[in-house]
């Protein structure tokens, strides 16, 4: 998440290398709320800087008082809205195999270079995912952590990320399927 | 193999997780069902391009300027 930093972490340092990574982790957890997080979670960083010892552990840690955060304040949230936030049921997304033919994508095979309008469909569709599976989806292929380490953060088994993990991707992919596929020859 | 079975196996298969001989008849399927063929090539594009993502733009420029006055009044309150 971080790339190395100076030995002396400051206040401005911290702002300007950890406050955009902040918003929008919590923007993409929570949409409009992400502003109220990303200042309580700023702050928490600033009050403990002299507590990290290096770049890694403060990526690790930021990534956990993030999700913590936004879950806090997404469950306030359900409450104002007398929601209950209740078991979570993983067959919502299903994985059944395709029934009819999978049309190839027109997609770069090695490192592809998406323009703007095509990172805005897929923000979209990661924002269309249902929320237990948007966060194991967010912090797995976007935020590119490790299954132990979600499961930690969101108080889940490592079966239990995989599972929402490859719902989520399925779902990513039946999304994002009309924008890339490639267009049949009149 | 069935293209369910394989769909149940896919996330194992592709993070190599699968022992050996399971991993191999997954294999087998894909190469002889062109539906999952394409389906599992389409799975993968999936994962690729969404870790083109950026993880980090700019703040919106209002909440910038109110972020840093908060810091600020934080830091200043610290210092007394």
């Amino acid at each position: 998440m971080v790339a190395p930093l100076p030995e002396k972490l400051t206040p401005e340092l911290v702002f300007r290398e950890y406050a955009p990574r902040i918003y929008n982790l919590a923007r993409r957890m929570l949409g409009n709320d992400a502003e109220d997080v990303t200042q309580d979670v700023l702050l928490q960083v600033v009050r403990k800087l002299d507590t990290f010892r290096g770049d890694s552990q403060i990526a690790t840690w930021l990534h956990r008082v993030t999700v913590n955060a936004a879950l806090a304040h997404r469950q306030k949230r359900a409450n104002r809205q007398k929601h209950e936030a209740g078991e979570v049921d993983d067959d919502v997304l299903e994985t059944a195999a395709p029934d009819t033919a999978v049309k190839r994508w027109n997609v770069a095979p090695d490192e592809p270079v998406l323009e703007a309008e095509q990172h805005a469909i897929i923000e979209k569709a990661i924002n269309e995912l249902p929320e237990p599976f948007r966060d194991v989806y967010l912090l797995a292929d976007v935020e590119g952590l490790p299954n132990v380490d979600i499961g930690n953060m969101l108080g889940l088994s490592v079966a239990a990320v995989k599972s929402r993990l490859h719902r989520a991707r399925m779902r990513m992919r039946d999304l994002l399927a009309p924008h890339f596929e490639e267009r049949d020859a009149l | 193999m069935t293209c369910e079975e394989m769909m149940a196996q896919l996330a194992d298969y592709l993070g190599g997780e699968l022992v050996v001989e399971h991993h191999e008849t997954v294999t087998v399927h894909i190469k002889g069902c062109a539906k999952c063929d394409s389906y599992v090539t389409t799975y993968s594009h999936t994962t690729r391009i969404v870790r083109t993502l950026p993880k980090c733009g700019s703040l919106p420029p209002a909440f910038e300027a109110r972020l840093r006055e908060v810091l600020a009044e934080h830091l200043s309150e610290e210092v007394k």
